[in-house]
């Protein structure tokens, strides 16, 4: 395997981290470096987001975008984003405070713009679907090209259970998560085959059986599609605005803190799994499953695990999805979008959770804010995806060698 | 982390093949082989190039199926058991071609080698994190002295990606990520392979030592430096085109004359 | 009755397609270990090649069988180039890149290749209209109606079939093609040059998609941009079905499928929306049982 794989750790990178520290003048190595760090990139990435939600000029967003590139690249390539990684490597309490505040400040600016709004809370469930894929890709290597039916699986069984109204939501987005588990266990055995090709196909067939199963099937609505009640949490009615001291925020802030909860929640647990013995498991099952069963690693489970539990992930945001649209139709969960969920994961840095929200940012919002580019977005996104897979199979922020504790 | 219990012996013979044979096909590659590695011995397994040595480690391991015969391991019938239940009964071994996680730390390498020891459950590994944190402590510490036997600078790149390590350190991890689950027996594969005298000597040295510390462990060793053979094993076996053709000290082995056609052809 | 014999042409039209484009998929596997899923958008763009190869014969008034000729021509020449172009500047760089990068690649190589089509062809998003360049009519046989084209299209279909299968077991570029998917590295030490036989291999592979995408449209009638996704994964299950690298078995595979559509449309007419829906779930069923397919797999991998 070539260093430039999509798993490289050690291996030379585009930006390199040691000419970035050579290049930095501000020491980033130590503690208060690496805060500093995160600071300064968590203000960056909230800045981008608002700007380019705000924008509504073409020429403005596009000058824009440049000069987020550009900072992006200058952060690289002084070391400072490496830094900020290590930060959420060693010092996650301070990196989850500051991404609050981060996260409650984009909030607070854009409380009044329901698209904008609308949009973030997009772009945190399918970051969230696509930190399920990485666990069942990233880590297990496992190909899964029907993210979208599992997504919309989770959206349909939330707009079913609309039905039985003594049901509170929060059971309901569970049963979301659970159902498209269950689904995925049809599917496991082929999954579990050596080659990958054979989880891509049985992946492949079932995403089509769906949205075919969907579009001619009447009791689930058609293509039409459902409606979907909104969210009720004990009581508080998500379709209501929200106030925090005197200010006002648009209800669908609601949603966004909700998702944004569950997105903290299974960042955590990503962070978790991948920092665990079970982490170690996952990436031997990738790696090589051959020595890995030799050493009596139990191959299928892990797999199962992976593959499970990323279902579930991707059922959960369906079910919110569903739920905050107010809707539910075949036409979203198509082969391209779970081709677009993949290339999402490729796109991070395979394995890296923090690289997968940058670069469900990116795949979210440029295709809907720049408007002149609508009619050839699918065309770009192809080219810009094979320019990748040549250029920097690593993705943006590659996946870092794992280190336990402090040493 | 738990270790084993040290099994009681009841025969001196921890693993037994015989009839033992495999065919590709139409290609015969192991030819009803009768194979004995006793208790605490370090047997040498040598042969011409495609003689069926690694395939013999192949089947013996799990990876592949026997065609015919039987396998039995400290007692039990292994012959139709996967990988992973053959690794349950105390087998470890390196690979002819070097097969690490380059990706993944020499941390992580190891680990692979003692996952029977460590716990996997979901409760313990995402919820008990201060006891995890404990425990990796604990392995991090177990890892490092494993590893300064071989080299005390091996020890220090506990943390560094495998792909990061020359050749030599690559295969003494390979050697310690067997090591490192407590095994009954080990698979050597060409541990020496590309290595100088010296090299080999040292790595050997090296070998035995954790062998005494660890109280005795039986070892297969397939190599094809014959300096090696002669000095660490007690007896060897050797292989032609899938069948034993002599079996014995080394220097009886060394001077038997279908050994010697063998690797030299007829006169 | 005649119902039977219609369900019957037409399964046998469609598993010819499936077996077409089954076939390259498992050419691509056997030669490169690669699964090439813009097979199916190089398809739609043979198909297109001989759409644009119509309208150059009307404009320059030829008969009817040399447009006919002409149509399959250019959609073979069309697809094999594209295949070709694919092979040589796309897979082969890749061929050491993680197999999901790999995949993810062709998927998006054929995303490219439909919008394209659809961006840039006249009218691009709209079906269009193919020629009726066989003889329509037909006959009949004991109360059964068999068009005439319909059964040109099988015949010529299988011979084709036949021809590419004679090409690959007993012409000695077919002895290159099998010696690289058995192990490339021993047949570039043999002189057989790599990079050429692949994109041979990769040239006929395609071509046996363009020729599927003549007859589509000349069958249907009809060609549009985005039909070449759902023949990718009936081709690609096709192929896994019959054991990939094996072409006998893509074909098999091939006619299973359009065996199932037909049984599906046939015994339950108000489930035929359904057909892909029970097709498919009887391919994962099939891929869960016999996971190397029904004849054995053929890949040129070690384990």
């Amino acid at each position: 395997m070539s260093f430039l794989s999509a798993n490289g750790a050690g291996g030379p990178e585009l930006f390199s981290s040691q000419v970035g520290s050579r290049m930095s003048f501000l020491s980033m190595k130590g503690k208060g470096g690496q805060i500093l760090s995160s600071v300064l990139v968590a203000a960056c990435v909230a800045c981008s987001l608002v700007a380019v939600l705000d924008i509504e000029d073409q020429r403005a967003l596009g000058i824009c975008i440049a000069v987020i590139a550009g900072v992006a690249f200058a952060l690289s390539k002084l070391g400072i984003v490496q830094a900020a990684e290590q930060a959420g490597v060693h010092h996650p309490w301070a990196v989850r405070c500051i991404i609050v505040a981060a996260f409650a400040g984009v909030l607070l600016v854009l409380r009044e713009n329901n698209f904008a709004l609308l949009m973030s809370a997009t772009i945190l469930i399918y970051a969230t679907v696509c930190l399920g894929l990485t666990i069942q890709t990233g880590f297990t290597g496992l190909f899964n090209f029907a993210g979208a039916a599992f997504l919309g699986t989770g959206g349909y069984t939330a707009a079913m259970l609309a039905n039985v109204t003594w049901l509170p939501d929060i059971i309901v987005i569970l049963s979301g998560g659970l159902i498209a588990a269950a689904l995925g266990t049809i599917l496991i055995l082929p999954v579990l085959r050596t080659r990958g090709h054979y989880a891509a196909l049985a992946t492949l067939a079932f995403g089509i059986l769906f949205y075919g199963f969907l579009e001619a099937n009447e009791l689930l609505g058609g293509p039409q599609g459902l409606k979907v009640p909104g969210i009720t949490i004990l009581g508080w009615d998500f379709a209501n605005e929200p106030t925090l001291g005197g200010i006002s925020f648009s209800f669908y802030a609601n949603y966004v803190v909700l998702i944004g909860a569950i997105f903290a929640v299974f960042m955590i647990f990503t962070r978790f799994v991948e920092r665990s013995w079970i982490g170690i498991w996952l990436d031997a099952v990738r790696l090589d499953e051959t020595a890995a069963s030799v050493f009596g690693l139990r191959v299928s489970l892990w797999k199962s695990f992976a593959f499970t539990t990323g279902n579930f992930l991707a059922g959960v945001m369906g079910a919110v999805y569903a739920k905050m649209t107010a809707f539910i139709a075949p036409a979203n969960f198509t082969f391209g979008d779970s081709l677009t969920l993949v290339s999402i994961v490729l796109l991070g840095g395979i394995g890296n959770r923090w690289g997968v929200l940058i670069a469900t940012m990116i795949v979210v919002l440029l295709p809907e804010k720049l408007q002149f580019i609508q009619e050839y977005r699918l065309l770009l996104f192809s080219c810009v995806i094979i320019g990748l897979l040549f250029v920097r199979p690593g993705g943006l922020l590659a996946r870092r060698v794992r280190v336990f504790g402090g040493q | 982390m738990s270790g084993h219990a040290a099994p009681p012996a009841k025969d001196t013979s921890l693993l037994m093949a015989s009839g033992l044979s495999v065919k590709f096909g139409g290609l015969l590659a192991l030819n009803a082989l009768d194979i004995e590695v006793k208790r605490g011995e370090i047997l040498g397994l040598i042969g011409p190039n495609g003689s069926g040595k690694t395939t013999f480690f192949n089947v013996i391991s799990g990876i592949y199926s026997a065609s015919s015969g039987n396998v039995v391991l400290d007692g039990q019938d292994t012959t139709t058991l996967r990988p992973q239940q053959i690794a349950a009964h105390g087998l470890a071994r390196t690979f002819q071609r070097s097969r690490l996680c380059l990706s993944l730390s020499v941390f992580d390498n190891l680990m692979l080698g003692a996952v029977r020891r460590l716990n996997s459950g979901l409760w313990y590994n995402l919820v008990r994190r201060g006891q995890l944190a404990a425990d990796i402590g604990s392995a991090a510490k177990e890892a490092r002295e494993l590893l300064a036997i071989f080299n005390p600078q091996l020890a220090d790149k506990l943390w560094q990606p495998a792909i990061s390590l020359g050749m030599i350190d690559r295969r003494r991890l390979e050697i310690c990520r067997a090591l490192i689950g407590r095994p009954k027996l080990v698979l050597l594969d060409e541990p020496s392979a590309g290595m100088t005298h010296d090299e080999t000597n040292q790595l050997m040295s090296e070998i035995l030592e954790v062998r005494r510390g660890l109280g005795g462990l039986t070892i297969v060793m397939v190599e094809h430096e014959m300096g090696l053979i002669e000095r660490a094993t007690d007896r060897c076996v050797v292989l032609n085109y899938g069948k034993k053709i002599c079996e014995g000290k080394y220097s009886q082995v060394a001077a038997d004359p279908q050994v010697r056609e063998a690797y030299l052809g007829k006169s | 009755m005649s119902s039977i014999a219609q369900y019957l042409l037409n399964g046998l039209m469609q598993g010819t397609i499936y077996g077409l484009v089954a076939i390259g998929f498992t050419i691509f596997f056997g030669v490169m270990n690669v699964i090439k899923f813009s097979h199916g958008d190089v398809l739609t763009f043979g198909a297109f090649g001989g759409l644009v190869a119509t309208w150059l014969s009307i404009a320059l008034g030829l008969p009817i069988w040399l447009e006919l000729g002409l149509v399959i021509l250019v959609a073979v020449a069309a697809s094999a180039a594209i295949g070709a172009l694919i092979a040589r500047s796309l897979v082969l760089p890749l061929k050491d890149a993680p197999p999901l990068n790999m995949l993810l690649m062709t998927m998006m190589v054929g995303t490219a290749i439909r919008e394209c089509i659809r961006l840039f062809f006249p009218n691009g998003t709209n079906p269009q209209k193919f020629p009726e360049l066989l003889p329509s009519g037909g006959a009949e046989m004991s109360g059964v109606y068999l068009r005439y084209d319909g059964l040109i299209l099988i015949v010529s279909g299988i011979a084709f079939i036949f021809a590419i299968q004679w090409i690959i077991n007993r012409t000695r570029l077919g002895l290159a093609i099998r010696a690289v998917a058995e192990d490339g590295e021993t047949a570039r030490t043999m002189g057989i040059n790599f990079t050429l036989t692949v994109a041979i291999a990769f040239a006929i592979g395609s071509m046996t998609a363009g020729f599927g995408g003549a007859l589509f449209g000349l069958y249907y009638s009809e060609i549009n941009y985005g039909m070449g996704l759902i023949l990718a994964v009936i081709g690609f299950s096709a192929a896994i079905i019959g054991g990939l690298g094996n072409i006998w078995g893509a074909i098999i595979g091939g006619y299973l499928f359009a065996g199932l559509q037909t049984a599906v449309v046939a015994t339950l007419p108000s489930l035929s929306d359904y057909k892909n829906v029970v097709a498919f779930i009887i391919v994962i069923a099939l891929i869960t049982w016999r996971p190397t397919g029904l004849l054995a797999e053929r890949g040129s991998e070690r384990v």
